[in-house]
């Protein structure tokens, strides 16, 4: 034979082999790692994160070995928005190519468990005692339509709203708590007038994805009305009567000149108004989930605000309407996850207990902004070390939840065009809220709609 | 009447029956298989499949997340009955039209036809420089020029055509809210610009200079000449042209993507952009594989026309 055909088989043979070796899995997969060694997936899409889960990795690898099961962990870095990773992650669910454990927020929960996507969770809880020590609104919270547990979140959020106190002390505006939206935007405008600036940055919109329900809309409908979502039967009702006073809202923010319209019609408005108009003072008031202390304007944070304690404080939402009181909003139901397609679920369940568990979960807490879903967690370093979060956690008995099912994409999806045709001054509030009827009916289908 | 056997033996040639060549085909079609199996499997595979599978996609249910998710059913021509009664698909349709319209027939076509012409003239100095900077635009990737435009076009003060236009007093403007079609129309003349003028001078090269010189001595003006002596000779490739931008420019995605995402309040949500919120942010993949398919019938159209008017063979 020749050299050269001797040299092709050779190479040949080599690519065979190297694209069949790609093809098999790493190691012998399945199992909690007592049968062989098992490496585990967890993809994490914010540096706080990649940073406080990259930490604890070799303590949760070491405490696996002494219990005789060698479960490695491999973390993948992939720095994306929440719709970025959504939209990749629903590619790879469908294939059955997602990581072992996903790390996930509320819209993606809701929708990728209806799906079939996740693996319930509820055997494993059931022998867990650790799962004992959630609240039980937040265990009420993560609990999806078909009664089972799809996502293990060790820590909330409060939505409040987060409000420059520096800034409006120095123009000598009221900072005490509003009691009421009147009274607030009252004070808005008087910022405005002296400032120049569009001094409250709320979700809406179409470019803020999701988050113009989640953090946006929801909060302030949630606190006025608990009954525009029938748990019993699965049902968005569009007739509720909190719907259009928050449309409502939104118009009269807008119309008063209060809302920074420009920016929230920018792709990422996120970026001009969180992280550059309020670290610089020029938005003053912004809804803002607990982790705001961490995560956005904490020293490690995306944006710090220097002297954040002595220049930050919160308020609740005020009442929108008579007889409603001022609330904080519990934002949680995400978590981590185990796909249906894992190959490595008790291994990747070992992980997330570990994750959702005492100093692993405290360091979490503490670099990411968020109050602990357990209530065994406040004496554990170094959550125990952060007076924000503790005073977050007191919170979450008396916050306001409202806790959805299947149609949430849709309802956002409806919610963000409605509140886009506001920003643009195409509609008021009632023109909004009939479009979002519309948009919504057509969405969800009649299954989905309460008659 | 000429007999077969008293026909010239080109004719008898032309005229032969057609047993001998169909034993040259069967002794030839094994080369033939073997030459164009690989690209017919490849274009089954890649192309005809994934098309037929979106047009039976297009007549169901299908959604990625949800409990949809988990039974698709087949529901006819709901999806296109849907999107034809949607002011939101018909408004992209018709986003996509002014896009296509100016950015792409008026803006890449003329401008690539008058830089091509002016290209070709023997008195322009600097040619190479001029070809090299239009050329530039096509050789930079789509995510590269998308951040550029995006830095050129920033609302900030610090955005580089805020900067031009703060040098003469202006304050700072949200092009890319203020002028957002405006915008994206730009940029994509800006990047295809490229494309037309070397398909022109190709074009161009091939008008024979007698021509143009006979006419000029019958006392036909440059204009003149062009009219009614260059722009027919290169009709043809002016419509290929027009057909292969047609197709690119209505595919454009991460051009505007990238720039407005579809804002401000939808104005430049075009068809892709469109059928990408639809498909893959909001998970119905049945609703965007079927303003897929109402896209493609579109463009087939177009196409059709475009050859027609071209009367060249594509």
């Amino acid at each position: 034979m020749k050299r050269t055909h001797v040299v092709a088989a050779f190479t040949a043979t080599m690519v065979v082999a190297a694209g069949l070796t790609a093809c098999s899995p790493a190691d012998g997969g399945g199992g909690d790692g007592t049968d062989g060694p098992v490496t585990i997936t967890i993809v994490e899409t914010k540096q706080t994160n990649i940073d406080a889960i990259g930490a604890v990795i070799p303590d949760f690898e070491a405490a696996m070995e002494e219990q005789g099961k060698e479960i490695k962990v491999e973390l993948i870095e992939d720095i994306l928005t929440d719709e970025q990773f959504k939209t990749k992650m629903t590619q790879q669910l469908v294939a059955g190519q997602a990581p072992d454990v996903l790390d996930i927020g509320e819209s993606m929960a809701v929708g990728w468990a209806a799906a079939g996507y996740l693996h319930p969770l509820d055997d494993y809880l059931d022998d867990w005692d650790g799962w004992d020590h959630w609240y039980p609104e937040i265990q009420e919270a993560l609990t999806r339509q078909d009664g089972s547990v799809y996502t293990l979140a060790g820590g909330a959020s409060v939505q409040n709203f987060f409000v420059r106190k520096d800034v409006l002390e120095e123009v000598g505006v009221d900072t005490s708590q509003p009691e009421t939206w009147d009274e607030l935007i009252d004070r808005l405008i008087e910022v405005k007038e002296q400032t120049g600036d569009t001094p409250i940055v709320i979700p809406a919109g179409t470019a803020w994805g999701g988050g113009t329900w989640f953090e946006g809309f929801q909060p302030l409908l949630g606190g006025t009305d608990t009954d525009y979502y029938d748990r019993e039967s699965g049902t968005w009702d569009l007739e509720s009567e909190g719907w259009l006073p928050v449309f409502e809202l939104y118009h009269e923010l807008v119309s008063n000149g209060l809302l920074p319209v420009e920016d929230l019609q920018n792709p990422n408005p996120w970026e001009p108004t969180k992280y550059v108009k309020f670290p610089a003072g020029d938005i003053q008031v912004a809804a803002q989930g607990t982790w705001g202390w961490r995560f956005d304007w904490g020293p490690e944070g995306a944006t710090p605000i220097e002297g954040l304690d002595e220049k930050v404080i919160t308020w609740q939402y005020p009442a929108l309407r008579d007889g409603d009181r001022t609330y904080g909003w519990i934002n949680t139901g995400g978590g981590y996850a185990i796909p249906e397609s894992s190959e490595n679920k008790d291994a990747a369940m070992e992980f997330i207990k570990f994750l959702t568990s005492g100093e692993a979960l405290a360091e979490q807490l503490a670099a990411s902004g968020a109050a602990s879903a357990r209530d065994d967690l406040d004496d554990v370093a170094p959550y125990s070390n952060e007076p924000r979060l503790l005073e977050a956690g007191e919170d979450l008995a008396e916050s306001i939840l409202v806790v959805t099912g299947d149609g949430t994409d849709q309802i956002g999806q409806a919610v963000a065009t409605a509140t886009e045709l506001i920003l643009s001054g195409e509609a008021d509030g009632q023109q909004a809220y009939d479009a979002f009827v519309q948009d919504a009916t057509e969405l969800l289908g009649p299954s989905l709609v309460k008659e | 009447m000429t007999s077969l056997v008293d026909a010239p033996a080109s004719v008898q040639t032309a005229i032969r029956p057609p047993a001998p060549g169909r034993r040259r085909s069967r002794r030839t079609w094994p080369i033939v298989a073997l030459l164009l199996g690989p690209s017919a499997v490849l274009i089954t595979v890649f192309i005809v499949l994934p098309a037929v599978y979106g047009v039976w996609l297009s007549l169901t249910n299908t959604q990625l997340t949800g409990f949809a998710a988990r039974n698709p059913q087949f529901i006819g021509l709901d999806n296109y009955t849907y999107l034809l009664a949607s002011a939101d698909f018909l408004a992209s349709l018709g986003q996509t039209g002014t896009f296509l319209f100016w950015s792409a027939i008026i803006g890449q076509t003329v401008l690539g036809m008058v830089a091509a012409v002016l290209l070709s003239r023997t008195w322009v100095r600097g040619k190479g420089f001029f070809g090299a900077a239009l050329l530039m635009p096509m050789v930079v990737p789509e995510v590269v020029a998308s951040l550029t435009w995006a830095s050129v076009l920033a609302t900030s003060p610090e955005g580089t055509l805020n900067r031009l236009t703060g040098l003469f007093g202006a304050d700072s403007t949200a092009w890319l809210q203020d002028f957002p079609m405006l915008a994206i129309i730009l940029v994509n003349i800006w990047r295809g610009l490229a494309f037309a003028m070397i398909m022109f001078q190709a074009a161009l090269e091939d008008v024979p200079a007698e021509l143009i010189e006979a006419s000029r001595v019958d006392g036909a003006s440059a204009v003149q000449v062009f009219r009614y002596v260059t722009l027919p000779l290169i009709r043809g490739p002016v419509f290929l042209y027009l057909l292969l931008t047609t197709i690119s420019t209505v595919g454009v995605f991460g051009l505007v993507y990238f720039l407005t995402r579809g804002g401000p309040g939808g104005q430049t949500t075009i068809a892709a952009i469109y059928i990408y919120e639809r498909a893959l942010q909001f998970s119905q993949i049945g609703i965007g594989s079927a303003a897929s398919i109402i896209l493609l019938v579109i463009v087939l159209v177009l196409g059709v026309v475009y050859v027609r008017l071209a009367k060249v063979q594509v």
